[in-house]
């Protein structure tokens, strides 16, 4: 065998590097979202589902909207969270394959907003599970939403993409 | 036999995280086969506790908060909200201000009934409507948004009238847009009636006679479909729909068809009182002047939502913030019917049954959870969380 | 026919069971009742086709009086006749009226819920809105009630991140 072991390993991480790029690649090109609302009003909900829309269809930018956590790599949280939301929204985070990405989207999903203080009401998404991006509005413009998608995209792309649980 | 199958049921969970809709429920159809037998519902997944936290804040801080009670019929809350708090402190509000409540309310319908038409769409498979209903639904929602400032929670109202004005060039714009959309409204009216496909999973599904609404409690676009001849715009006029009347859109057959049909009638109606108060718009004052203590004293307020009938029920101890305010909203009065409708139906007609009502929250994700012999084969969080891990360990 | 006639007709209607009535304001008539006799009240507008049920509400002033009030809205048009009953705040209980009003069933879920109104003969399951890990006894909408409960405990084994 001409090389040595020296050789295979070189070989076999180029190997891996290049799966991974593909990898991000892949992800950073098609990642498909899935959608949960943890106490919202329904506002952010309502422009999340507009940006799927005709008028700003993300779809063509390949990001998809998914029914299963499953199958998800981006989990857009809404509302504050309820206290019976919350085991319900950490069961659907564990669930997402890694890596996984969380998108806060609206004021209340951010700092409970306008619901702070209620009995009911937890807190927050961050304090449940980690979060990636923030979109601030009550609710934001779907625009807003799409320009939070975008820039995880951005640091997908440029970075490793491995985070602790 | 319903005993002799009771150990080994399926029970079909559905919810409460769901794809591509908006809030989240829980629902238990219990199965024979394809058909439903049983029906159940766990709800509170996104309760947060507002009316008791509506005692803590004052009279103001309070109609931003119970804007947010629904985002998509925001103003109807904030609308009935003021319109009860106006009564109690004995103010009166001027044509122009409650002119424009009927406005923005109307225009809110319009997005509402467009929203549902096109999840209703989506519930039954059809596709290609939920995109071009929520095309041309954010026509409306660029209206709302030239007129308030927002596309979802527009904050129009204040205690005591509204913020914003409608100047001649929004008014054009209005108009502009109801032409496109009556245009489109039409051709809605003329696919639900007559594409047999969609008419296949509409036609003859989910009737409810007039009897059964009644027992059931229905109220809004869901009643009038099953004949019940029931809508506050007519039966007690308030802001300015004594002004700018309305007509009742009532049929009595029941089903879904006539659900769609109801309310993308309705849409018609909307755009002609739209146009009338656009027309007539009365000059004058936007705002009155409201105490910031409220008298003591209670009462009801009552509007028609666009789902139907919402109910606040206020009450004041004099001070600056309220002692009580219940809201009754329209999805508690027309849940009920999706329990009694779903029994013996398919199951596959269950989403579209339940988006029939037009429910402030709609579920479409399944599981199946297998009973076996008595105890639930469910999961603890700790066991899916570990079994999880455990799982993508084992991963190459 | 107007609302005021309509409240008329209503308050005929169940004039063997009024206690004290009161016109809070237009279209609308307030009637004490006594729980005892709630349903037969009830009864007499279901059967003879007055109005529909709206809403119940739960009522807790203060805690001094010793009392709540359950308000059942019911109606018809513009009129809203609501039929109200006092109950203690300690062994608070009403009797359901599902049998009667199918549709009540949420409503009086609700009630004992959020002010710990027992509904004798009420069906369904203990929680409707609230979680099920909720403290025994906690009822939110009483003024009395502590709702500054410990992250801790409401947290349970979740913090772990």
């Amino acid at each position: 065998m001409i090389g040595g072991a020296g050789m295979a390993n070189n070989l076999e991480d180029r190997w891996q590097q290049a799966l991974e790029q593909v990898k991000t690649w892949a992800r950073a090109n098609s990642p498909w979202a899935i959608h949960f609302n943890s106490g919202s009003c329904n506002g952010c909900d309502i422009e999340i589902l507009a940006t799927l829309t005709p008028l700003y269809d993300v779809e063509r930018l390949g990001i998809k909207l998914q029914g299963s956590p499953r199958h998800a790599d981006v989990l857009l949280c809404t509302g504050p969270v309820t206290r019976q939301a919350r085991d319900r929204l950490r069961r659907v985070y564990e669930q997402m394959p890694e890596p996984k990405f969380v998108i806060a989207v609206g004021s209340c999903a951010i700092s409970g907003g306008a619901f702070q203080g209620c009995y009911n009401v937890i807190g927050h998404i961050d304090e449940v599970i980690p979060v990636d991006v923030y979109v601030p509005g009550c609710p934001p413009r779907p625009e807003a939403i799409i320009d939070g998608v975008a820039k995880l995209l951005q640091v997908l792309q440029g970075t490793e993409v491995t985070k602790p649980l | 036999m319903a005993t002799q199958e009771k150990g080994r049921k399926f029970i079909v969970p559905i919810g409460p995280q769901h794809p591509a809709l908006k809030e989240p429920g829980h629902f238990e159809f219990t199965v024979d086969g394809e058909i439903v037998t049983d029906a159940t519902v766990r709800l509170g997944y996104v309760h947060r506790g507002i009316e008791k936290a509506t005692e803590s804040r004052s009279w103001v801080q309070n109609l931003y908060l119970l804007e947010r009670i629904c985002g998509i019929c925001s103003h109807i809350h904030a609308l009935a909200y003021c319109l009860g708090v106006e009564k109690l402190a004995g103010v009166t509000v001027p044509p122009r201000a409650q002119a424009v409540r009927v406005l923005v309310a109307e225009l809110e319908r319009i997005h509402s009934h467009l929203l549902w038409v096109g999840v209703a769409a989506h519930e039954a498979g059809f596709d290609t409507l939920f995109m071009y209903s929520w095309r041309d639904r954010e026509t409306v929602m660029d209206l709302l948004e030239a007129l308030t400032g927002n596309r979802v929670n527009y904050s129009a109202n204040l205690l005591g009238g509204v913020k914003i004005d409608v100047t001649d060039e929004q008014s054009d714009a209005i108009w502009r847009g109801l032409d496109f959309l009556e245009d489109r409204t039409r051709h809605y009216l003329d696919i639900t009636t007559s594409d047999s496909v969609f008419l296949r999973r509409t036609r003859g599904i989910g009737v409810t006679t007039p009897e059964q609404a009644k027992r059931l409690g229905l109220v809004g676009p869901t009643a009038r479909a099953s004949g019940i001849w029931h809508d506050l715009r007519v039966d007690a006029p308030y802001a300015g729909y004594a002004d700018y009347p309305i007509t009742m859109i009532v049929s009595d057959t029941g089903d879904l068809e006539t659900r769609f049909v109801v309310r993308i009638k309705e849409l018609f109606e909307s755009y002609r009182v739209i146009r009338h108060i656009l027309d007539t718009l009365p000059d004058g004052e936007l705002v009155t002047r409201v105490p910031r203590r409220i008298k003591a004293g209670e009462t009801i307020s009552r509007v028609e939502a666009p789902r139907g009938e919402l109910f606040y029920f206020i009450r004041s101890n004099g001070t600056d913030s309220p002692e009580r305010i219940k809201v009754r909203t329209p999805t508690m009065c027309n849940m009920a019917s999706v329990l009694a409708l779903a029994v013996g139906h398919q199951l596959a007609d269950m989403p579209m049954i339940l988006v029939g009502v037009d429910p402030c929250f709609s579920c479409n994700d399944r599981t199946v959870v297998v009973d076996q012999g008595g105890a639930r084969g469910g999961w603890t969080w700790e066991q899916l969380r570990q079994y999880g891990i455990d799982y993508y360990r084992r991963q190459p | 026919m107007n609302a005021e006639s309509t409240l008329t007709i209503a308050a005929k209607l169940i004039e063997a069971w009024t206690v004290e009535t009161r016109t809070p304001e237009a279209n609308r008539l307030d009637v004490m009742v006594d729980g005892a006799h709630l349903l037969e009240a009830i009864r007499v507008l279901v059967d003879e086709g007055w109005g529909y049920l709206a809403a119940i509400t739960g009522l807790d002033t203060s805690v001094d009086s010793g009392v709540m009030e359950v308000l059942y809205h019911f109606c018809e048009g513009a009129a809203v006749l609501t039929l109200r009953v006092s109950v203690p705040r300690d062994g608070a209980s009403v009797s359901s009226i599902c049998g009667i009003i199918p549709a009540a069933s949420f409503y009086e879920r609700e009630l004992r819920e959020m002010f710990g109104v027992r509904v004798e003969g009420m069906q369904g399951p203990k929680h409707l809105m609230l979680p099920d890990d909720w403290p025994e006894g906690l009822y939110p909408l009483r003024k009395d009630a502590d709702l500054t409960m410990k992250e801790a405990e409401a947290n349970g084994d979740s913090r772990e991140g």
